[in-house]
């Protein structure tokens, strides 16, 4: 068979999309190779559809599908009134919205408290920046003297109970007869009318008293509590 | 659906070549199968093959429903003209986003006959295979075979005489 450049260009599609086999595609070759109509023909469709391929889809227009929904299903209801209202109300009382405004409403009680305006006695000078600013900053540098005075006193605290833990242990270690020996009338560790203290308590609160007064000496802010 | 609008939105952009023509027509391509799809059945292949189908008669009705306003347009734009109507009607993005050859190949679209523009939009841009475009059109393979193979030939025709080359 002759491939003349009628058949070429009747055959293009086929040859392009590989269903040319053989001897029918060598032929198809060897014609457009040589016809100066027909290469450039079958260059150019080859390029066109290699770009066709390749052009992307484009995006649909967001409205469009609400558009189509209006369309086919009708618009959408719009309700009015009384109706309108309580579907308002309806909406607000669902739990999400109670929690989202307690959460709202505690987070301004906690801002309002910090600039320092009160609710029982609401003034609105409170509310000027400047004061706001100035009764933040207060509440700000009361919080860290208090945090700082707070972890303070625990160390005070965990002193103390650590010279009480050393102390114990080595009255436990103390043999029975050199605890010193003191009388019922003079016992300045007795706790109540009935029962005397034990020499050891007595002992013990010495021990307490000096290890406070060596304690105080250590520490300015005890020495100034035991003046008070 | 969205699958479905963004596929049928583009065989009428493609089709027409004008953003707001090709909405309107999807919209009524979606009235349409909502109306029809009692009518439907599996025995014209598949739902996505059945709206295609849909579409086509649609835009071949629109199609000839406004060839009298073409044939005016088509005199009024042998009148020199400042920007082309395409890319007038394109938003600035999209021109960026489109290379030139792509834009001509869309221009270059609109002026093929309609049997063959919607053969080589259902073949090539839309990527069906044969059967199904022969479902679609509703005509004998090889006048499938026949229609996309013209369509592409006289496509690269129109871009040479546009003075595009496809690589």
């Amino acid at each position: 068979m002759t491939w003349t450049c009628d058949l070429i260009e009747a055959r293009l599609s086929d040859y392009l999309e590989g269903l040319l086999q053989g001897s029918e595609r060598a032929a198809f070759e060897a014609h457009a190779n040589s016809c100066a109509d027909c290469a450039p023909l079958v260059a150019s469709v080859r390029g066109l559809v290699g770009e066709m391929h390749a052009m992307e889809e484009l995006e649909t227009p967001p409205r469009l599908v609400y558009a189509i929904l209006d369309k086919t299903l009708g618009p959408r209801e719009t309700v009015t009134g009384w109706q309108g209202f309580l579907n308002v109300i309806r909406g607000l009382a669902t739990p999400k919205f109670a929690y989202g405004a307690a959460s709202v409403m505690a987070t301004l009680v906690i801002l309002l408290g910090a600039s320092g305006f009160t609710l029982r006695k609401p003034r609105l000078a409170d509310l000027r920046p400047a004061a706001i600013y100035q009764n933040a900053n207060r509440q700000a540098h009361m919080v860290y003297a208090h945090s700082v005075k707070y972890v303070s006193d625990l160390r005070v605290v965990y002193e103390i109970q650590s010279r009480l833990r050393q102390d114990e242990n080595s009255l436990q270690t103390t043999p029975q007869e050199m605890l010193p020996k003191s009388s019922p009338e003079k016992n300045p560790g007795q706790t109540n009318d009935q029962r005397p203290s034990q020499p050891r308590q007595q002992n013990r609160a010495n021990e307490i008293s000096r290890q406070l007064e060596l304690l105080a000496a250590d520490l300015p802010m005890l020495s100034e509590r035991s003046v008070r | 659906m969205r699958r479905h609008t963004r596929r049928i939105f583009n065989i009428c952009y493609r089709f027409t070549g004008n953003r707001t023509e090709a909405e309107d027509l999807s919209q009524d391509v979606f009235l349409r199968v909502y109306r029809t799809l009692g009518s439907y059945r599996s025995a014209h292949g598949g739902f996505a093959t059945w709206a295609t189908s849909v579409t086509r008669n649609l835009l071949i009705d629109h199609y000839r429903r406004t060839k009298r306003d073409r044939v005016t347009d088509s005199l009024d734009d042998k009148m020199p003209v400042v920007e082309n109507k395409e890319s007038a009607g394109r938003r600035p993005d999209e021109q960026a986003l489109l290379g030139e050859l792509s834009m001509q190949v869309e221009r270059a679209l609109t002026r093929l006959s309609p049997e063959l523009r919607e053969a080589v939009i259902l073949r090539d841009l839309q990527q069906l295979d044969y059967a199904e475009i022969q479902t679609v059109l509703a005509v004998p393979e090889g006048t499938v075979k026949s229609r996309i193979n013209r369509g592409r030939i006289e496509l690269a025709r129109i871009l040479q005489q546009m003075g595009v080359r496809p690589a």
